[in-house]
């Protein structure tokens, strides 16, 4: 599809740069008193000399291209600001977020890959057949499926009337658990964000397998390949599979960077205490520092993984390595 | 045999295309009457207490009362209206940035095109949910600026697809022919181009819908929504807030939106999907 390149190394800084400068704008272009947008605090209940206090440490009574040259300087330091609302670093708020967020995407992602793909090939082995269709249109339905939607109903069926997995949190909150028992603690916590998730992820990585496995059943070296007297099970697996196989990874990896904006709304059903759950806090609370650096770390998980996209597909389809 | 076979496969899948585009066209017909006919189907005014809070179905109020008193079977069939209007005008905005980045991209491929399509690329890399939330959160809530946030963040993928075929479209012999008969890039673009596109974005436009839908719902379940309108996602805000799928009014409360929301989407993505399948078969 796409090797890597100059040019997809460039889009890359073009998107982070497009998503700092968005980050710069956005709060001095809206309507309402910058100061409020950009530090998160009620203005109006402030004195005078806490108000120029502020002012000072957010940078505002400096000029705007040296505002926008110190923002740029505190991004690529790493130096993600203060938060006013809560009286924290906000590089420490999202590095203690930032755990539980991974846990709930790779854990979704790698269920979803095995199942998506395992369905997509079966689907596409038994093209225009009934199974086929039926699965194909179950996918379709269930990419209309509102994911917190899912969410409530599975902690009402699963959490509240069975009992059966806790229906907030990462951990149970002044436990004592040591060892392993913290362990499952922590999985039990997982499942159903987990579920959910992976529910949303399924779909995509089934129609990019299903279409990937056609696309391959109808070029020449299968046909070659059945000439010659290869059993079904081989031409499945020894050909078309390992053919199919370049796409569905790069969808992942850049799945993964979807999952990871799903977060958002998936951890505030279950109140999970992810990233996701950190900018939607910082929405409410009006905590606008804490919103736009989560939004930069969204940014960076995405152009990751589709680094990770790039460098993965030449390893996988020999044909895209650049000579 | 086996070629017996696959003649029949090879027939039957419009068909079922089709059918499942008839489907969701029942669905979506069965909505814009819910949204148009609201004031008569309604029992009361969603707006209105009616009730005493929290009540579990009754004969008076089929789906019960929400935290305030308002009857929730109103709210819900008024809650088409909201959805409809914002993923019919969202998907508008996005028909109309979409084709025409996606014509000039196409009927210009060299500098502009190229130029267009990085811009093109660059939104579709940006974190999608995480923008839009920032997006909503800093213009504000109202009806309109859902509908704008939802409009301009997703133009970017139809647009790609328009351009490909725009692409094609431009080396035909009618094109070119016009072209040395000295016809403007504009003649050429609204009599030959435009018009071949029109299936195409149609399609897309119908695929746009189905997301904006659940867009819509996704923000107003986040309480990034209009704060004066009654919309699924709005209704399920609430519920999520005063803990209704905690207790039995699940059942009442939170299933019957979720219901609403999956139809509509569905219902436009089942549309979308035949028309796609006509244009590129893929069964």
């Amino acid at each position: 599809m796409r090797p890597l390149g100059l040019r997809n190394i460039f889009r890359y800084l073009a998107v982070f740069v497009v998503a700092v400068s968005l980050n710069f704008m956005l709060p001095r272009l809206m309507p309402g008193n910058p100061l409020a947008l950009l530090a998160g605090v009620d203005v109006g209940l402030m004195t005078p000399a806490e108000r120029a206090e502020v002012i000072e440490a957010v940078g505002l009574d400096a000029p705007l291209i040296q505002q926008f040259i110190d923002y740029w300087w505190s991004v690529l330091r790493l130096d993600l600001g203060f938060s006013f609302r809560s009286e924290r670093q906000i590089s420490e708020m999202i590095m203690e977020r930032l755990p539980w967020t991974l846990l709930i995407t790779v854990g979704s992602l790698a269920v979803s890959a095995v199942v998506g793909i395992v369905l997509g090939g079966f689907s596409a082995w038994r093209r225009g057949k009934k199974s086929d269709l039926s699965l194909l249109t179950g996918m379709i339905s269930l990419q209309s499926l509102p994911s917190f939607w899912l969410g409530m109903l599975l902690i009402s069926v699963f959490s509240v009337q069975l009992g059966w997995f806790p229906s907030f949190g990462a951990v149970t909150p002044a436990s004592d658990f040591e060892g392993w028992g913290h362990i499952g603690d922590i999985a039990k916590h997982a499942i159903l964000p987990i579920v959910t998730l992976t529910v949303l992820s399924i779909p995509g990585v089934y129609l990019t397998m299903r279409y990937a496995m056609l696309e391959v059943l109808g070029s020449d070296f299968i046909r070659t390949a059945r000439a010659k007297g290869a059993s079904e099970a081989r031409v499945l697996f020894g050909h078309v599979a390992r053919n199919a196989i370049a796409p569905v990874v790069t969808f992942l990896a850049i799945r993964f960077a979807f999952a990871f904006g799903g977060s958002v709304i998936i951890e505030t059903v279950f109140s999970y205490p992810g990233l996701g759950r950190l900018i939607f806090e910082a929405v409410s609370g009006r905590d606008y520092p804490v919103m736009q650096a989560t939004f930069l770390v969204f940014t960076v998980a995405v152009l990751v993984a589709n680094l990770v996209a790039d460098l993965l597909y030449p390893i996988l389809d020999p044909r895209m390595r650049v000579r | 045999m086996k070629l017996l076979n696959r003649k029949r496969t090879k027939k039957r899948s419009p068909k079922v295309a089709n059918r499942l585009g008839m489907l969701g066209g029942g669905m979506v017909l069965f909505l814009v009457v819910m949204a148009i006919g609201a004031p008569w189907f309604a029992p009361y005014d969603p707006t209105e207490r009616v009730g005493l809070p929290f009540q579990p179905p009754s004969a008076a109020h089929l789906l019960g009362t929400n935290d305030v008193g308002q009857d929730l079977l109103s709210e819900l069939i008024y809650g088409a209206r909201v959805s409809l209007t914002v993923g019919i005008v969202a998907a508008l905005v996005a028909l109309v940035l979409g084709t025409s980045v996606g014509v000039l991209a196409g009927y210009y491929p060299k500098r502009l095109g190229r130029f267009l399509m990085q811009g093109v690329d660059v939104i579709l890399i940006l974190p999608f949910l995480p923008l839009l939330i920032i997006l909503a959160a800093y213009l504000g809530r109202s009806l309109l600026n859902t509908i704008v946030v939802i409009g301009v963040l997703i133009w970017a993928g139809p647009s790609r697809i328009i351009r490909s075929q725009v692409l094609s479209l431009r080396s035909r012999e009618y094109v070119l022919a016009s072209r040395t008969m000295g016809a403007p890039d504009r003649w050429a673009i609204m009599r030959h181009v435009l018009p071949r596109t029109a299936l195409l974005a149609t399609g897309t436009f119908v695929r746009a819908v189905s997301t904006a839908i659940l867009l819509e719902a996704a923000l107003s379940f986040l309480g990034l929504g209009d704060p004066l309108q009654k919309s699924w996602g709005s209704i399920l805000f609430w519920a999520q807030s005063r803990g209704a799928f905690l207790t039995p009014a699940w059942k009442w409360w939170v299933l019957p939106p979720g219901i609403m929301i999956m139809v509509a989407s569905l219902g436009f993505a089942l549309v979308a999907f035949a028309m796609e399948e006509r244009i590129n078969p893929r069964l």
